[in-house]
């Protein structure tokens, strides 16, 4: 009974602990050489529901990390995004990494989540497979927002980085094709606070596209874990394929919703 | 002391020890007596109440171990959602959802230490890995010498971007 509780105890008194970058003495999991194995998508949300804002992208994660020795392990994930007028939206995400972690296998798994607020559902499919686990979402109060511009969909300018953190404007640049705004948030870590014996800089540089609003580029420093890059491109803002935000035809349904693994019975 | 005054100092001591040994009057025996039973009545209440006391505590101890509620937890009714705990920098998503299965048990999600400084999050995906107890480093868990290789299930809340903002694990 005591096992579960004292894992997370130990993950509790390790939160805000250092990393330990480079760490490579664990055996591979399951499914060949790898920092872990894909199992399945669950579900995926979007925070907010922005209706009259139509686009499709493609986004890369470009991860870097320095290890101690000067070894740099480079990490990239993909992903194919969509969004509709009614503010239906589906990421088609290439499950190759997570940060530092490279997934075990040699193809990468790609999973579809489907969030559809018109419909109150959520889909998650797996086109090898061919299933798709789905279940109903509930809203809580007024969410939707239309494609102008407002202030209440601004990032909130990291606010939550504490009194450590200055935040800089960096003004309006066009990246791909979008007017976008940029913040750089500095958060300074002082030495001593963490077992560092310097003072430790943490930058972050966000772009925002007020038409799309979303982040359309960001990049993250953090000498501790590496760094991040994170960009849309190839944007286009016509109204994607309907279908998109479908379940195929031909996908077994999964009943109960993500977790369970039994095929609905035939109707 | 010459030998006169010795001899006097003798026989004043004999002629003391002579005499029949003084005793306390009833009274004051009685006093005495009262005083020490007070005192040890006092010290028998003590005792019994300091017991109390530990036996108390232990069992509020206990009860708070055993039913409190702890991040760890049998979702019986499927009832944990995602947005019970969300992320750094993720505000309150716009749905609930019920995520786990009704036989497995899972954890809130912990924010993982690096996800502070990543960009806000906007569109949220969790998906279910299997990983060794020690990758939990790699994520930012200092997880101490003596995590293994033994494989876990876990359940990572991933940004937009794709990276990492929590994780729970999943027995």
């Amino acid at each position: 009974m005591f096992g579960p509780r004292s894992v997370i105890l130990i993950a509790l008194a390790s939160a805000g602990a250092f990393a330990q970058p480079g760490h490579r003495g664990m055996a591979p999991p399951p499914g060949g050489p790898g920092d872990f194995a894909f199992v399945r998508g669950e579900f995926g949300f979007s925070r907010k529901v922005v209706t009259g804002a139509p686009y499709s992208a493609q986004a890369s994660t470009q991860f870097t990390q320095t290890l101690a020795d000067g070894t740099h392990i480079q990490r990239s994930s993909t992903a194919s995004m969509a969004r509709d007028s009614q503010g239906r939206t589906r990421t088609e995400q290439t499950m190759s990494s997570i940060g530092p972690l490279s997934a075990s296998g040699a193809t990468p798994r790609t999973t579809v989540f489907i969030h559809d607020p018109v419909a109150s559902m959520s889909y998650v499919l797996d086109p090898s497979a061919h299933t798709v686990r789905q279940m109903q979402i509930s809203q809580r109060g007024p969410q939707s927002q239309n494609g102008t511009a407002s202030s209440r969909a601004r990032p909130m300018a990291h606010a939550r980085h504490g009194a450590n953190a200055t935040t800089e404007d960096l003004g309006t640049q066009v990246i791909q094709g979008l007017n976008a705004t940029g913040t750089r948030v500095t958060r300074t870590i002082a030495a001593g606070s963490a077992g560092n014996d310097r003072a430790i800089q943490v930058v972050t540089e966000t772009w925002y596209s007020p038409d799309l609003q979303m982040v359309v580029m960001s990049k993250s420093s953090d000498p501790r874990f590496g760094e991040s890059v994170y960009q849309l491109t190839n944007i286009t803002r016509a109204e994607p394929d309907p279908t998109l935000f479908t379940v195929p035809s031909g996908y077994t349904v999964m009943q109960g919703g993500p977790g369970r693994g039994r095929p609905a019975p035939q109707q | 002391m010459n030998e006169h005054e010795q001899q006097q100092l003798m026989d004043g001591l004999r002629a003391l020890a002579a005499l029949e040994p003084l005793q306390a009057s009833p009274r004051v025996e009685q006093t005495l007596r009262a005083t020490f039973r007070a005192r040890a009545e006092r010290r028998r209440r003590t005792i019994w109440a300091s017991t109390a006391a530990g036996f108390l505590a232990a069992a509020a101890a206990i009860a708070v171990l055993f039913f409190a509620p702890v991040p760890w937890h049998r979702n019986t009714q499927a009832q944990q959602a995602a947005s019970e705990r969300p992320a750094p920098g993720a505000s309150v998503p716009a749905a609930q959802y019920a995520v786990v299965r009704t036989d497995e048990l899972a954890s809130s999600f912990y924010p993982l230490p690096e996800a502070d400084d990543l960009p806000p999050v906007e569109t949220t995906l969790v998906v279910r890995v299997q990983l060794p107890v020690s990758s939990l480093q790699l994520m930012g868990f200092s997880m101490g010498e003596d995590a293994g290789a033994e494989p876990v299930q876990a359940e990572v809340l991933l940004g937009q971007d794709g990276l990492a903002r929590g994780v729970r694990l999943i027995q």
